[in-house]
């Protein structure tokens, strides 16, 4: 009895680990996204997906994506 | 029963947002604690989201989650980028939330805590959040088109071209006003001084660092950066300590005025990687980290409010800026509010990332409850401190005279006690030579926050760092303001000057972009530096009119919405967009009648140069002051021709929309909308 109980705990356990192990990571890319950090990764993605004839390389993205994010209105009063 | 529980939660959560409003109204006598403001909010905010926002969502837009949003129909991995809900909100949120919500609430704190309080929860709830919601779902229906290309399809051609030319304009007033707001708060500061031109090398040290080190890695380069930023802001004691260096850092209004011009044209014309990117990395971590801290800071603190409800400017003579409660604390308090330049954003990334129609109720009204939200706060840090202190810090000299005991005498006699030691001590304590004839809010809001946050974390000992740490995050976000808005304003410049000589609109032309950022820049430095040499305090003229102007573009996005909508066959529910924007027509034009107009000097520009005028004419002005205040009868004027312009404008627009809907409603003309068709979402419920 006291066994099965420990071996639950220990199941127990390990799943809120897990759990909190994942909520931590969601929030750690809901920051990279937020950011912009993950930028280039979500753009590799998206151009992978759609078999894109050629995929920019990182530094040619970081340029190009603030040319335009800094040719309209971004930033608010 | 969980229905029912449902039930028993939002009555219980209505009652005690009734009962924290009707303290906050009906209090009198004893200072009043802070609490009940953050409750006042917090429950109205969340009646209205569940209530008034699910009653949009549902019968006015009738969003519909099985229609493709532009993020997926054109999904590119660049604008058009599915994004989660939450993350849209954090993006969308930073990206309205500017120095607005802070300052506007701060000024308007000169007619007590009531006005703008009720102002800022109201406004919020029935007209702010509906007009960021409604634009961004108008936006998501076109394929994420911008309010100037909605206006020009759904409008009229000529209504395109206003609301292009209106969001010129309030971007150049913006520009002149806040640059103002920094100049105030910066003049005679060798600390605050130091401290923020330290920020310019710290983001040309991120900007190579995210260009050629580790290119795109903005949480490490921010990191590194906040670190360099706070130790530049303890740094800055050192400095104001040197004789030697606190002298070269000690710089008047004019200076300061024309080093901002020359910083907001590299900013512009400099490639946007080195400077501007990166600083606006840096602040936008800095202003959720300080947002996030003055809201702690309230709660734990729990501070008294020692402003009264309604103080005796309610008459309309207020130091800070001229005027009565109707029109001008509308003016005052836009963002926070309602902000006309919100429906740029709303038009502009945010409907080009977002997953599904529903989440437009969340990130539309929600954030906006949010800045609100902001601004509340800002108000409460402003009525924390003693009242005579906050009319000392924000009034100029002209009213109350420059010296430390004049301004005490003169402020005691209006009823708010304050002595000459109280403002010499408290401008040690922050490390300032003085805090008087600060106008701008920044100072005061940041006496505010520096005294909610040392009775948190160290005391009187940290008062100094609190202030210029304040300081500093204001001033940061201004400059990125400041510069994003430069850039911006420049292309529009170049996309207008471009119909008439098509060399200037190509965008990567250097002497294009040289002559284009040159004129942008002249424009709202023009501003500016009437706002520094104007010796009523320059606040007092360029605040109200960027209110105006602000509050101006926000019912042209409400003239659009309420187009739209009764081209939709919206009429039952007409009321939700065309009450706030009948509202906003009603105090734009009382207030720009009264700028124009207005016998009072301190409130008319006409009338304010007539008067100087006539002290000339009288012989009453010395002959070396002759030529300065020609320039100020000079700027006056302009502001009254600016005012009328912009109010012209929005009238022309309005009245080719009434035509219009009397058209379809009366004529029986045929309502064509110019929706994108509807196509259905590939992705599972749930994504």
């Amino acid at each position: 009895m006291t066994g099965k109980s420990k071996m639950e705990n220990g199941k127990e356990k390990s799943r809120f680990l897990a759990s909190l192990g994942m909520t931590i990571w969601r929030l750690w890319q809901g920051l990279r996204e937020w950011s912009g950090d993950a930028a280039y990764e979500i753009y590799v993605q998206c151009a992978t997906r759609q078999h894109a004839a050629r995929v920019l390389s990182r530094e040619e993205f970081y340029v190009e994506q603030l040319q335009r994010k800094y040719s309209r209105v971004n930033r608010c009063c | 029963m969980k229905r029912l529980l449902g039930i028993v939660v939002w009555v219980a959560v209505g009652a005690l947002g009734a009962v924290a409003l009707a303290t906050i109204a009906w209090h009198r006598g004893e200072p009043i604690n802070a609490t009940w403001f953050v409750l006042a909010a917090a429950c109205c905010y969340l009646v209205a989201y569940r209530l008034y926002s699910a009653f949009i969502a549902a019968k006015l837009l009738a969003l519909d989650n099985t229609r493709a949003t532009p993020a997926e129909r054109r999904d590119d991995g660049r604008d058009f980028v599915p994004t989660n809900k939450w993350v849209l909100f954090g993006h969308h949120f930073a990206a309205i939330a500017g120095p607005g919500p802070l300052v506007g609430p701060t000024l308007a704190a000169q007619f007590g805590y009531l006005p703008g309080t009720l102002w800022l929860i109201a406004g919020a709830a029935f007209a702010g959040c509906v007009q960021d919601f409604v634009i961004l779902f108008c936006s998501i229906r076109r394929d994420g088109k911008t309010l100037g290309e909605m206006a020009k399809d759904e409008v009229s051609k000529r209504g395109g071209f206003i609301a292009q030319l209106a969001v010129l304009a309030i971007m150049i007033i913006l520009l002149g006003v806040v640059a103002l707001v920094i100049v105030n708060a910066l003049k005679s500061s060798p600390w605050a001084t130091f401290t923020l031109a330290m920020t310019i090398p710290i983001a040309l040290l991120l900007g190579v660092y995210l260009r050629y080190l580790r290119p795109g890695r903005v949480i490490e380069a921010s990191v590194i950066g906040v670190a360099l930023v706070m130790f530049v802001v303890v740094a800055g004691q050192w400095v104001a300590d040197s004789p030697a260096w606190a002298n070269k850092f000690t710089l008047g209004g004019v200076t300061l005025a024309f080093l901002l011009i020359a910083y907001g044209f590299a900013a512009s014309a400099l490639p946007v990687w080195l400077l501007l990117a990166p600083r606006d990395y840096l602040s936008a971590f800095i202003k959720a980290g300080a947002i996030f801290s003055l809201a702690a800071g309230i709660l734990l603190v729990r501070p008294q409010v020692l402003m009264p409800p309604l103080t005796r400017f309610v008459d309309g003579n207020g130091p800070v800026f001229a005027g009565k409660i109707f029109p001008f604390c509308f003016i005052t308090i836009a963002c926070g509010a309602i902000s006309g330049f919100h429906s740029l954003i709303s038009s502009g990334t945010t409907p080009k990332m977002i997953q599904r129609e529903g989440h437009a109720r969340f990130i539309g009204y929600g954030a906006m409850l949010l800045e609100s939200f902001v601004g509340v706060m800002a108000m409460v840090a402003a009525c924390a401190m003693t009242p005579g202190v906050y009319f000392a810090i924000n009034s100029p000299a002209t009213i109350v005279g420059a010296s430390p005991e004049a301004a005490a005498a003169t402020i005691s006699s209006w009823g708010y006690p304050l002595t000459a030691s109280t403002m010499t001590r408290l401008a040690h304590a922050v490390g300032e030579q003085t805090l008087l004839n600060r106008a701008g809010g920044a100072p005061s809001l940041a006496v505010g926050m520096a005294q909610i946050f040392s009775s948190t974390i160290g005391g009187e000992r940290l008062l100094s760092i609190w202030y210029h740490f304040a300081i500093m995050f204001e001033a940061l976000f201004i400059l990125t303001v400041l510069d994003a808005g430069t850039r911006v304003g420049r292309f529009m410049v170049q996309e207008l000057l471009g119909r008439v000589w098509k060399p200037i609109g190509r965008m990567n032309w250097y002497p294009a972009i040289v002559l284009s950022s040159a004129l942008i820049v002249a424009m709202w430095g023009y501003f500016l530096y009437q706002g520094v040499v104007d010796p009523l305090g320059g606040i007092n003229s360029l605040w109200p009119l960027f209110g105006i102007s602000n509050q101006l573009l926000a019912a042209v996005a409400l003239v659009v919405a309420t187009s739209i909508l009764l081209k939709m066959g919206k009429l039952k529910w007409i009321w939700v967009t065309l009450g706030p924007m009948a509202w906003l027509v009603v105090i734009t034009m009382t207030a720009s009648y009264q700028k124009i107009f207005s016998a009072n000097p301190r409130i008319g520009f006409l009338s304010y140069a007539n008067a100087l005028g006539a002290q000339i004419a009288a012989g009453k002005i010395p002959a070396e002051k002759i030529g300065e205040m020609q320039r100020v009868m000079f700027n006056q004027r302009l502001d009254a021709v600016v005012t009328a312009v912009l109010a012209s404008m929005f009238l022309v627009l309005l009245v080719e929309a009434v035509a219009d809907w009397h058209a379809i409603l009366a004529r029986g003309k045929a309502a064509v909308l110019h929706e994108t068709p509807h196509v259905a979402t590939q992705w599972v419920e749930g994504d």
